[in-house]
């Protein structure tokens, strides 16, 4: 039985979903490896648009999914494909 | 050095600053409550627009020159896009012609195959449904054109991108069809600006209902419900063409980035 | 009222979108391959949108901006603006999100014509060319 008086689930919920996004874009940056790195950033995509959802934004999320985590990760990995693979320096 | 510690010490204390005060609030700002308050106020109908949906409302018939020059973005990055990625349609017919002897068996396997034809329906009529829906529920013409771009690069990718053409989705069809959803966009935008040739003084451009507070006779306005179907005046209108318009322009990035890296080579001459 | 937790809460998170923030303009100035800076760059349009919903939310509220009704009376529409969230944020991110896409689209083309020229996306040999 969840206690009565521990009410703050949305803040919860919110937060752990920052706290994923915030680890999931830091490994996306310093990855060398882009096609490891493109799809860290659609995981990131995923943790934002669950806070999308909990802060009760029905229109972006229809907004957001398809982009970020549809469209960005094919265009990257279209352009990965088309030139190099993994960065130096 | 002393600029690096200054920078640090400003950015420190306007970050201190934007915390202090930061908890969400238990009242809306007063724009927020006008809107609200008036996009389906069925009792004064001076401001109202016709729709049970805020967000929409907002973006195509109160903030509706935003989305307008917003379109204007998407279509300069679509144009700038299909220029730099340039070719000729003969050049493709003679490379296809010079790479027909060597095509093997194209696309993934069999089970791909079935199971892309099945989604690929389903994701296209579910973009049609929250097209249509936009004035009523989340959704919308931007929502519905991403929803839709996701089918044909699944079909580019489980079937090939010559099947795919020989079906029809070329790239001077796409642009046909994102031309006929801006042209759509720009008329229904001026057609309150046309009827004042029929003597209507109160009409605004992107003007959705009629309009009690300017000169009389206002614009009539486009129809709020035809029989029991509720169409919001113009939102209807405005979310099918943007479907058009941002779907067909997301096809065009997608045929063009499909292109393999050899046909350009060629193209250019190395 | 909220609670003390829920209050830390946040501004917890308020802190974790400002470290992604400092995170992607690390990423876009320190990291030398193009397309890597525009990973991060999507990532800190994304951030700043998220920034603003947030700000816009209302304590207590998980009503979004729209009525379930198609012929509201007086107090249905009075219990709406009490319990709804802000949808003035929520059109300018929707704004914010297709024009950053498009960007990032023409950016993507760009770079790899880039590559098709001069066969390389490290950010010092293509400031070593000339013209």
């Amino acid at each position: 039985m969840i206690p009565l008086f521990f009410s703050p689930f949305l803040e919860l919920l919110l937060a752990f979903s920052l706290t994923m996004a915030l680890v999931l874009a830091y490994f996306a940056i310093v990855q060398r490896d882009l096609v490891k790195a493109a799809v860290l950033s659609a995981g990131q995509s995923i943790a934002y648009a669950f806070a999308y959802y909990l802060l009760a934004a029905p229109d972006i999320l229809f907004a957001y999914i398809p982009i970020a985590v549809g469209i960005y990760t094919v265009l990257l990995l279209y352009a990965i494909s088309k030139t190099e693979r993994f960065e130096e320096g | 050095m002393a600029s690096t510690i200054v920078l640090f010490v400003l950015t420190l204390v306007s970050v201190a600053l934007g915390a202090t005060a930061f908890t969400p609030s238990l009242d809306l700002r007063p724009l927020a409550e006008f809107y609200l308050e008036n996009c389906l106020n069925q009792f004064n109908k001076d401001l109202w627009a016709a729709s049970p949906e805020a967000v929409t409302s907002m973006l195509w018939d109160y903030r509706g020159l935003d989305t307008v020059y917003e379109t204007t973005v998407f279509f300069l990055a679509i144009i700038g896009s299909v220029a730099a990625f340039r070719f000729g349609e003969a050049f493709l017919r003679s490379y296809e012609e010079s790479k027909r002897k060597q095509r093997r068996e194209e696309g993934l396997s069999l089970i791909v195959k079935v199971i892309t034809r099945l989604t690929f329906v389903l994701i296209v009529a579910l973009s049609i449904a929250i097209a249509l829906h936009g004035h009523l529920t989340p959704g919308g013409g931007f929502q519905a054109g991403s929803i839709f771009a996701v089918a044909p690069l699944l079909a580019i990718a489980a079937f090939s991108r010559r099947f795919v053409e020989e079906f029809g989705l070329t790239k001077n069809t796409c642009l046909a069809i994102r031309t006929t959803g801006l042209i759509t966009i720009a008329l229904i935008a001026l057609i309150p600006l046309l009827s004042i040739a029929l003597g209507f003084t109160g009409v605004f451009i992107i003007q959705n209902q009629p309009k009690p507070w300017a000169l009389q006779p206002s614009f009539p306005g486009f129809p709020v419900y035809l029989g029991p179907i509720w169409l919001a005046g113009t939102l209807i209108l405005f979310n099918v063409a943007e479907f058009l318009t941002v779907a067909s322009g997301f096809t065009l990035l997608f045929i063009l980035l499909s292109l393999p890296e050899d046909f350009f080579r060629r193209l250019m001459g190395k | 009222m909220t609670s003390i937790l829920g209050q830390i809460l946040w501004l917890y998170m308020y802190g974790v979108l400002l470290a992604i923030v400092s995170i992607s303009i690390y990423g876009v100035v320190v990291r030398p391959h193009i397309l890597k800076k525009i990973i991060a760059l999507t990532i800190l349009a994304d951030t700043a949108n998220t920034f603003m919903i947030f700000i816009g939310y209302r304590l207590g509220a998980t009503v979004p901006p729209i009525l379930t009704t198609l012929n509201p009376s007086p107090s249905d529409i009075a219990t709406f603006v009490s319990s709804a969230v802000d949808p003035v944020p929520q059109c300018l991110v929707i704004t914010a999100i297709v024009i950053n896409m498009a960007v990032t689209a023409l950016l993507i083309f760009l770079s790899i014509q880039a590559y098709r020229l001069y066969r390389t996306l490290h950010v010092k040999e293509l400031s070593r060319l000339r013209g």
